[in-house]
């Protein structure tokens, strides 16, 4: 899967097919005991190619169950979504999956890389479930480990990799697929100061390759490096600015 | 992605894991060996066990041979039984004259049990007079010599045919004993022949095959030198086809009422009763033990289900995790699946070679153990098939359960 050459055009001269996600009105209501709790509370939101969005809010804001929908892992409970032009709304498990699996990608806080398989098998993961007839694994696993400079470690395990180094196997993971957009759930959280300055330069090295990051953080110093910043409060966006 | 490819990689998963747990894989694993292992060592050894009473069957005359045996006289001709002369020499020389379809007939004057003196040496044994038609009748063989011949009938030869227990009791140096002299109650018996030894397995030795104890002299010396009459124990009779046995019996007993004068004092036994005992034996075996190796195996699939289990709950974060990157709810259920096969599948291997060596131990310990083949095929496969099915049937319900879980809450699992 390669990248829409769209990807590569202007921001002025944006069109319909650079619109990656389009929602609106968007509802996701849990029930808690007899409390209904409206985790976003009609959302219309547009994001478009080669932006790098930084989503903050306090927590219970809101920001987590966005991630969780625009990441396929969630389905809204009212209002309209779209991807890639497509309504994809109240599509069903299998399809949810699939769209996980070929066109999102993504990190989280705590890494979550499978400990009894190698770094590079934990590179590859996705690629079992993406049901693309891929001979060369090996060659792209290699590939996307070089491409987060973790390549000399991929026979070692997770557990014998520091935190930092963890984070950028996870993120080759997230590439493998070549995916449109990467979601990441705080994903300098547990890391030092260092690191993440090098794991935000490594997000920045992604959107100049054309790949939109959509990232969630408390950090204003990781929600610096964004170029567009949305805020939540109950569910609901209360600010959306361009840098 | 098909189904085969699938469950290829869910198994290799599944190898891992268990490589990854092994002390948990294995205690898992044990129901199922025992399981398989009894199952198969046990169908084993009665399947051993029943080809014994089956070849002992067949080498006594098998389905073709009827047997007259003496009896009481009916109620109504209890008074008038005394004219029957019993069962005599003469009613075999009526069935061989009158009946055709009686392809071989033999009286059995049975002399029990003997002491045979030879070289200074004594040896007790079972001595049955018999006419030349014996050897027909069943399976024995003559090793060197000859059997009872219509001569011998004749002249009521001193003549004796010994079986190989005879021989390596009083004879040990020789390999053939035939044209040596023995001594039977004072009087001297050349041997004439020898049978060839019954061993359900070669080269090795049953302690229990009576068959190897027997030995023959011709009916009519055993009735004029010993009995002084005319009588005879048992009549012998086989017939060519199973078709004739019908009229055969029929034949016999109009034969048998006219020389026994009217009275019914015998009976014609068939040897479909044994055979009939023979397979209720084996249904009743095969039942009793698949149900015990049922249930032990049924065991086993509830160990295989609990670890399952386990291992599903130890494992929610990594179901998250998979299922964030793209992996649906069949390949979820596919790679738990998989893993309760192998364990399975791994288990009933590991059980069919456990039961060869409890095979082997049974061949030695259990008496006319040599029948035990140590890899029954039939017991085999079905052992494993069915520990393979109860694998599968044990994993469903974990599988469904790690499938059905929501990726947000496993990705939250602590």
């Amino acid at each position: 899967m390669s990248f829409d050459s769209a990807a590569l055009v202007n921001f002025a001269t944006m069109t319909e097919s650079d619109i990656i996600f389009k929602l609106s009105g968007l509802r996701r209501t849990y029930t808690v005991g007899s409390e209904q709790v409206h985790a976003l509370d009609g959302v219309d939101l547009t994001i478009q190619d080669r932006e790098f969005i930084a989503v903050v809010g306090t927590s219970g804001s809101g920001k987590s169950t966005l991630m969780h929908v625009l990441g396929f892992m969630d389905s809204p409970t009212a209002g309209r979504m779209e991807f890639e032009s497509k309504d994809v709304t109240g599509i069903n498990g299998a399809d949810r999956a699939d769209l996980r699996a070929s066109r999102i990608g993504f990190v989280f806080q705590s890494f979550n890389l499978l400990p009894r398989l190698s770094v590079v098998d934990n590179v590859l993961l996705p690629l079992t479930y993406s049901r693309s007839a891929v001979s060369n694994k090996r060659e792209l696993g290699m590939a996307a480990l070089e491409r987060v400079g973790m390549a000399h470690r991929s026979s070692h395990t997770p557990n014998q990799l520091s935190g930092g180094e963890r984070q950028r196997v996870a993120i080759a993971r997230a590439l493998i697929n070549q995916p449109r957009l990467i979601l990441a759930d705080e994903p300098t959280g547990n890391l030092d100061t260092k690191n993440r300055g090098l794991i935000m330069e490594l997000f920045a090295s992604l959107l100049e390759e054309g790949i939109t990051l959509a990232i969630v953080t408390h950090d204003e110093e990781v929600a610096a490096y964004a170029n567009r910043r949305i805020r939540m409060e109950d569910g609901k966006v209360v600010e959306d600015s361009k840098s | 992605m098909n189904l085969l490819s699938d469950i290829y990689s869910g198994g290799i998963n599944g190898l891992r894991e268990i490589w990854a747990n092994k002390v948990r894989s294995f205690l898992s694993m044990s129901g199922i060996i025992l399981g398989v292992a009894a199952l198969v060592s046990m169908v084993g050894i009665v399947q051993g066990m029943l080809g014994n009473m089956r070849a002992s069957f067949e080498q006594s005359g098998g389905i073709l041979k009827l047997e007259v045996h003496s009896a009481e006289a009916p109620e109504a001709q209890q008074h008038i039984a005394g004219i029957s002369p019993g069962m005599t020499w003469r009613d075999i020389i009526a069935v061989q004259n009158a009946i055709p379809l009686a392809v071989y007939t033999t009286p059995i004057v049975d002399m029990r049990y003997e002491r045979f003196i030879a070289q200074g040496r004594r040896e007790g044994a079972i001595l049955h007079g018999v006419s030349p038609d014996y050897i027909n009748i069943g399976s024995r063989e003559m090793e060197y010599g000859r059997f009872v011949a219509d001569m011998d009938i004749e002249l009521k030869s001193p003549v004796i045919i010994i079986g190989s227990h005879l021989r390596d009791e009083l004879f040990p140096s020789l390999d053939s004993a035939v044209g040596q002299q023995l001594r039977l109650r004072n009087q001297v018996y050349t041997i004439v022949g020898q049978l060839a030894e019954i061993n359900s397995m070669p080269g090795q030795r049953s302690r229990f095959n009576w068959e190897n104890r027997m030995n023959y002299i011709p009916a009519t010396t055993a009735m004029s030198r010993y009995n002084g009459n005319d009588v005879v124990n048992e009549i012998h009779i086989t017939a060519d086809r199973v078709e004739d046995l019908p009229d055969l019996i029929e034949q016999i007993e109009n034969t048998l009422t006219r020389t026994h004068r009217g009275i019914n004092d015998f009976e014609i036994r068939t040897q479909e009763e044994r055979l009939l005992e023979l397979k209720k034996l084996e249904n009743s075996f095969t039942f009793s033990l698949g149900g015990i190796a049922g249930i032990s195996l049924l065991v086993g699939g509830i160990g295989i289900m609990n670890v399952m289990l386990a291992s599903v709950s130890e494992r929610i974060r990594e179901i998250g995790v998979r299922k964030a990157i793209g992996a649906r709810s069949h390949d979820i259920f596919i790679q738990f699946l998989s893993e309760a096969i192998v364990i399975s599948v791994l288990g009933g291997l590991v059980g069919l070679v456990a039961s060869v060596g409890l095979l082997s131990v049974a061949r030695n310990l259990i008496p006319a153990g040599e029948s035990i083949s140590l890899v029954p095929v039939s017991a085999m496969f079905y052992g494993f098939l069915f520990s393979s099915t109860i694998g599968l049937l044990s994993g469903i319900y974990p599988a469904l359960r790690a499938a059905r879980l929501d990726p947000i809450d496993a990705l939250r699992y602590e």
